[in-house]
């Protein structure tokens, strides 16, 4: 089993941006008003779940 | 589509840039990934009324309230006030961001700049390695816009300044991250912009009570993101209005999270391309405030950008005449400031109390960070020795 990566809630996602902003490996962008996850490119270093303002990222195992 | 310069974004910063490059004779396009400029609104809404000197904003409909002053509130509450009347200047505006931003964007639009909604810049334009306009999307539609500048204003989340391979990735001690509130149905018992402190209320930021008029006000809070959990912002903001005598029985008109960079000035200049605003991290490191430095960077960058034009150089020499200017004009304070935030993270919520008791009948010359700065040192001569760095820089500005 791999790492958990980040996945956006779209429901909980406000577009703030903090997480693109932040992330080391330019795996987010924002997709239809929304934060979005490349996955191929998640390291699994969870900052962009820590920084959430309002919880909407979390890890995931694929 | 071919145009002078294609701006990415229609915050403040791209449609400030965008008007004074039409003035100055390009042809403007700008790009906006959202449906409608100005919404959502992430921002705490205040910004100094030095901009009156600028005459960039017409009418006052974009003006919420006309602040008369600020208090700062230590850990333990000790209350510092930052009084206009007693310092004899003037402080600042809560506005409302929405409007504020469309009338922006209609002065950009009257100096003749086109402007694009629902359109999202997904990579650069590249002849080989050199910069000839974006590619973006709207709706379903790919096409190419060709141009030759390219003015990244994407805000915090910008990809702009990494395509041109700009290093603007922030570390989480870089960011805060934030949420807020419009809350009515509050008593805003004066017009003063309040600013609570302490590692318990907001970690490595602080929460803001801004009022917009009588009954209403922009409450929220930022903090630093290396101190940040998941959801922590959000929490930390509902546990301190439920206790708030003023703010519990409140009730929400809107709820909304934001990013503020809170990081060193980046370079801003490539050969045809140019970044602006939280984009090229142009915000007050103590504050987070970014509004007026888009209006005077978007001047500084909108008529480099006309000489660009006119001698048909678009080389980062040529374009550097902008970050020379913006660095000149505030950078130098980012600077400053950022080092005043590293000190400031130091210190233990008592040195803060200790701080606050100790200015809390303090006349202040001047409503500012500046004003604050000063008069820590001249209190405590002994923080001298910290601050001798950060002197220094300041002595320039």
């Amino acid at each position: 089993m791999g790492k958990p990566k980040a996945k956006v809630d779209k429901m909980k996602c406000l577009a703030c941006g903090g997480c693109i902003s932040v992330c080391p490996q330019d795996a987010l962008s924002m997709y239809g008003g929304r934060a979005f996850v490349e996955d191929e490119k998640c390291i699994s270093c969870a900052i962009c779940i820590r920084i959430c303002p309002i919880g909407a990222v979390s890890g995931e195992v694929y | 589509m071919k145009y002078d310069v294609v701006i990415v974004g229609a915050g403040p910063a791209g449609s400030v840039t965008g008007r004074f490059a039409a003035e100055a004779g390009a042809k403007v396009l700008i790009v906006e990934r959202r449906q409608e400029i100005g919404v959502p609104v992430l921002c705490g809404e205040g910004i100094s009324r030095k901009i009156d000197d600028w005459g960039m904003l017409e009418g006052k409909k974009w003006i919420a309230s006309t602040m008369d002053g600020a208090r700062i509130y230590s850990p333990d509450g000790t209350m510092v006030t930052l009084s206009a009347e007693l310092a004899g200047n003037e402080t600042g505006y809560v506005v409302h961001r929405d409007i504020f931003d469309q009338e922006l964007a209609r002065q950009a639009a009257k100096a003749g700049v086109k402007i694009m909604l629902n359109t999202t810049a997904t990579e650069l334009l590249k002849d080989k390695d050199k910069i000839k306009g974006v590619k973006a999307k709207h709706f379903d539609e790919e096409f190419e816009i060709e141009a030759d500048i390219v003015v990244g204003a994407d805000g915090v989340e910008s990809r702009i300044g990494k395509w041109a391979g700009i290093n603007t990735t922030l570390k989480p001690e870089d960011l805060e991250t934030c949420c807020q509130y419009t809350l009515t149905n509050i008593d805003c018992k004066d017009a003063y912009c309040d600013f609570y402190l302490g590692k318990k209320i907001a970690p490595g930021g602080y929460i803001w009570v801004f009022p917009k008029g009588k009954d209403a006000a922009n409450v929220g809070i930022g903090i630093l993101a290396s101190l940040s959990e998941s959801g922590m912002a959000k929490k930390l903001l509902d546990d301190f209005i439920s206790k708030d005598p003023r703010l519990k029985n409140g009730a929400p008109l809107r709820f909304l999270a934001g990013a503020v960079p809170v990081a060193n000035p980046v370079e801003t200049v490539r050969d045809n391309l140019l970044l602006i605003g939280d984009a090229a991290r142009q915000v007050d490191p103590i504050t987070g405030g970014g509004l007026t430095h888009c209006l005077e960077g978007g001047k500084i960058a909108g008529e480099t950008i006309g000489k660009a034009i006119e001698s048909q150089d678009f080389s980062k020499e040529m374009l550097f005449e902008y970050e020379t200017r913006w660095k000149e004009a505030f950078g130098k304070k980012i600077k400053r400031n950022y080092m005043v935030k590293e000190i400031l993270l130091d210190m233990e919520d008592k040195t803060l109390n200790m701080l606050a008791d100790s200015l809390k009948d303090f006349k202040f010359e001047e409503i500012s960070t500046l004003g604050l700065i000063k008069a820590l040192v001249l209190k405590h001569p002994t923080l001298l020795m910290k601050l001798r760095p950060l002197m220094k820089v300041t002595k320039e500005t």
